[in-house]
C-alpha cells in the first residue's frame, strides 16, 4: 500500500460516511454540511484520477455555488430549520431483499466478473484544461451549443414555475 | 454547407424557439402571435424533414444521423405537435393558465426529441432526453393553481432525474468498457462486448432508464398520475412524442443486433412487454377518467410496441415505427377531442360525462369514435396495422407465445376502448347541455383521423418507405 493508495482510502471514506449522513440526519443544516464533505472528497478522488478540471469545477459548482445556495435557501425561508425531514423507511423487508440482491450481482457478478485494465502511469503533471476546451470547440462543438440550449430551457423553466401569477 | 443543409429542420426548430422567445418579450400580442409562429415552425420543419430524407448520412463528426428513419421521426414528432398546438389555442385559455413559455417549451421538447431519433453519440442521446424531459416536467406543472398539476410536475421531475440518473450511470459503464461513446462504434464492437458483463450492466441501466421513459410496467408507476394531472394537450405530447422519442433510442441499440441473431435483451423486453400489455389492458377497464384510461392505455401500447424489441429483427423495426406513427396520431387526436368536451377546473373527464355525446355535438362524437376504434386496433385503421406488423415479427423471431398474449391483451382491451363509443351512441344523455368544440381542435382532430384512415387504408406504402430505409 503506498501513499496514493492510501490517499485514495481517506478521500473515498469521507465521501461515503459523510454521504450516509446526508441522508440520515433529521436537520437539513447538518445535512447541507455534510453534503459539503461529500463533495470535498469527489473532488479529491477526481483529483487523484489526474482529472484536475473536473475537479476545481466540482469544488467551484457544488460547493460554491450549489452549496451556498442552500445554505442561503435555509438562512432565508422562515422555520426550515425545526422542519423534521422525514427519513423513515418504508417497505423495508421488500427493500432489503432488493438491495442485498443488487448488491450481490453487483459484487460477485459484475465487479470480481470484469477483467479491469489497470494502465501504470503516474499522475499527469499536466492540466487537461487546455486538451478540453479543444475539443469543446472542435470534435464536441455541437453538444456545448446543445448544451447552451439546455441552459435556456432551464431558466425559461425555472422562471415559469417562479413566476408571479397574471 | 450540405452539413447544415442536411439538418435543416433541426436548426428551423432551435432557431424558432430563439425568436419566439424574442417575440415574447417584444410584442404585447404574443400571445396571439406565438402559437401561430410555433405551428409554421413545426409544420415547416416537417415539410423539411420529409423534403431531405433520401439524404441518409451522419454530421458533426457522427454525432447526428440524417435522413432515412430519422427524419420519418422527425415528421412525427413535428406534425404531432403542431397538431397539439393547434389543440391548445383554445384549450389553454380553457385551462386558465395563458403564458407564452407554454409554446416556447412545447418547441424546445420537440428539439429534444429530435435530437434523441438523430443521435449517433450517447452524450447527444443524454442532451436530447435531458431537453424533452425538462420541458415536460414545466409543462406538467403550467398551472400552479391546479393541485393535481403541481403533484404530476413533482411526481415526474423526481422520478425523472432518477431515471436519467440510471441513463447516466449506464452511460459511464458502456463508456468504460466499449472506451468509446460514438454509438456506431459500440454497434461495430457489438459482439466481443456483450460477452463483458460490465458492458451488459451498463447497457440494462440504459433500458431500464428508457423503459421509464416509454412507460413500461415495472416502470409504469407515474404514468397515471402525471397524465391526468397535467394539460390534456401536453398529456397527449409527452404519450405520444415522448414515447417516440425514447422508442427511438431503443431502435438505435436493436439495430446492433438485429443483423446477428445476438439480441441479447430478448428476455428483458419479453418480460416487460408482456406486464406492460396484461397490466395496462386490465386496469385501464376499472378507470372512470378517461385521462386516466388513456394512460394505462399507454401503458399497454408501450407493450405492444416493446414486442417488437423482444423480436428484433428488421421487421420489427419497421412495425415498431409504424406504430408509433399510427399511435402518435391517434392518442393525439384522442387527446385533442378530450381536451375540448373537458370544461373547467378539471371537470367533464368522466366516462359519465360522454353519455349521449352523439345527440350533443355528433362531430366530436364522431372523431372521438374513430381515435377509439384505432386505438383499440380494429383494421381498417391505422392501429391494426401497427399491432399486426409487429406480431407478425414476433411470430418470424421463434416468439408466439408473445404474439398470443398480445392478441389476447388487445381483446381485452377492445372492451374499454367500445365502452366509450357505447356511451356516446346508445345512452340518452341525462342533460341536454350542448358541447361545443373549439375550431382549431376540430381541425386538429380531423387532421389526427386523416393520417390514422391513410396509414390505414395504405400501410404498405409507409412501412416499404421504413423497410427501404433499413437495409
Amino acid at each position: 500500500m503506498n501513499i496514493y493508495d492510501i490517499v485514495f482510502y481517506l478521500f473515498a471514506a469521507i465521501t461515503l460516511v459523510s454521504a450516509f449522513f446526508v441522508v440520515t440526519t433529521r436537520n437539513i443544516v447538518y445535512s447541507a454540511f455534510n453534503l459539503l464533505f461529500t463533495f470535498f472528497g469527489v473532488a479529491g478522488l477526481y483529483v487523484l484520477l489526474g482529472a484536475d478540471f473536473v475537479a476545481v469545477v466540482q469544488i467551484m459548482v457544488y460547493v460554491g455555488g450549489i452549496l451556498i445556495l442552500i445554505l442561503f435557501g435555509v438562512m432565508l425561508t422562515n422555520k426550515i430549520t425545526n422542519v423534521q425531514i422525514k427519513t423513515g423507511t418504508l417497505q423495508v423487508i421488500p427493500a432489503v431483499i432488493g438491495v442485498l440482491l443488487l448488491a450481490g450481482v453487483l459484487i460477485f457478478k459484475v465487479f470480481l466478473g470484469t477483467e479491469w485494465k489497470s494502465v501504470k502511469t503516474d499522475i499527469p503533471v499536466k492540466t487537461t484544461a487546455f486538451a478540453l476546451g479543444k475539443l469543446l470547440i472542435t470534435d464536441y462543438v455541437l453538444i456545448f451549443e446543445l448544451l447552451g440550449i439546455l441552459l435556456l430551457v432551464v431558466l425559461i423553466g425555472a422562471a415559469t414555475i417562479a413566476r408571479r401569477e397574471k | 454547407m450540405q452539413d447544415f443543409y442536411n439538418i435543416l429542420p433541426l436548426i428551423l426548430v432551435a432557431s424558432g424557439i430563439v425568436i419566439s422567445v424574442v417575440i415574447e418579450i417584444l410584442s404585447d400580442n404574443s400571445e396571439k402571435i406565438l402559437p401561430w409562429f410555433s405551428a409554421l415552425v413545426l409544420l415547416s420543419a416537417s415539410v423539411y424533414s420529409i423534403m431531405l430524407m433520401n439524404n441518409t448520412g451522419t454530421i458533426f463528426n457522427g454525432m447526428l444521423a440524417t435522413g432515412g428513419n430519422v427524419y420519418i421521426f422527425h415528421f412525427i414528432f413535428t406534425i404531432g405537435a403542431m397538431l397539439i398546438i393547434l389543440g391548445s389555442i383554445d384549450y389553454i385559455k380553457k385551462y386558465g393558465s395563458y403564458f407564452g413559455e407554454y409554446y416556447i417549451l412545447i418547441l424546445n421538447a420537440v428539439l429534444g426529441m429530435m435530437i434523441m431519433a438523430s443521435a449517433r453519440d450517447l452524450f447527444m442521446v443524454f442532451i436530447g432526453l435531458e431537453l424533452m424531459s425538462i420541458c415536460f416536467y414545466v409543462l406538467a406543472g403550467i398551472n400552479r393553481k391546479k393541485l393535481n398539476a403541481n403533484e404530476a410536475s413533482l411526481k415526474y421531475v423526481l422520478l425523472g432525474a432518477f431515471a436519467s440518473g440510471f441513463v447516466v450511470y449506464g452511460i459511464a459503464l458502456i463508456y468504460g468498457t466499449a472506451q468509446t461513446t460514438s454509438i456506431d462504434k459500440i454497434i461495430a464492437g457489438f459482439v466481443p462486448l456483450s460477452h463483458n458483463i460490465l458492458f451488459i450492466t451498463g447497457l440494462f441501466l440504459f433500458l431500464v432508464g428508457f423503459s421509464f421513459k416509454i412507460a413500461a410496467f415495472p416502470f409504469h408507476q407515474w404514468v397515471p398520475d402525471v397524465y391526468q394531472g397535467s394539460a390534456t394537450t401536453i398529456s397527449g405530447l409527452m404519450s405520444t412524442g415522448g414515447k417516440a422519442a425514447a422508442f427511438s433510442v431503443l431502435i438505435i441499440l436493436l439495430s446492433a443486433v438485429a443483423p446477428s441473431n445476438a439480441n441479447v435483451f430478448r428476455p428483458y423486453f419479453a418480460v416487460i412487454a408482456t406486464l406492460s400489455m396484461i397490466y395496462g389492458s386490465i386496469v385501464a377497464i376499472s378507470q372512470n377518467n378517461l385521462k386516466r384510461m388513456l394512460a394505462y392505455s399507454s401503458i399497454a401500447h408501450a407493450g405492444y410496441m416493446s414486442i417488437g424489441l423482444a423480436s428484433g429483427n428488421y421487421e420489427s423495426i419497421a412495425g415498431i415505427i409504424f406504430y408509433l406513427a399510427a399511435y402518435t396520431f391517434m392518442n393525439i387526436g384522442a387527446f385533442i377531442v378530450i381536451s375540448m368536451i373537458e370544461g373547467e377546473n378539471d371537470s367533464k373527464l368522466q366516462l359519465s360525462d360522454y353519455v349521449g355525446l352523439n345527440a350533443k355535438n355528433p362531430k366530436l362524437a364522431a372523431l372521438m369514435a374513430l381515435f377509439m376504434f384505432a386505438l383499440s386496433g380494429l383494421p381498417p385503421f391505422a392501429g391494426f396495422f401497427g399491432k399486426y406488423y409487429v406480431f407478425i415479427s414476433a411470430i418470424e423471431a421463434n416468439l408466439t407465445w408473445l404474439a398470443i398474449v398480445g392478441v389476447i391483451s388487445s381483446v381485452i382491451s377492445v372492451y374499454f376502448y367500445l365502452r366509450v363509443i357505447v356511451l356516446m351512441y346508445f345512452k340518452e344523455p341525462e342533460t341536454s347541455v350542448a358541447v361545443h368544440n373549439s375550431n382549431y381542435g376540430v381541425l386538429a382532430a380531423v387532421i389526427s383521423a386523416l393520417f390514422v384512415i391513410v396509414f390505414g387504408l395504405f400501410p404498405g406504402t409507409l412501412l416499404d418507405l421504413i423497410t427501404s430505409f433499413l437495409k
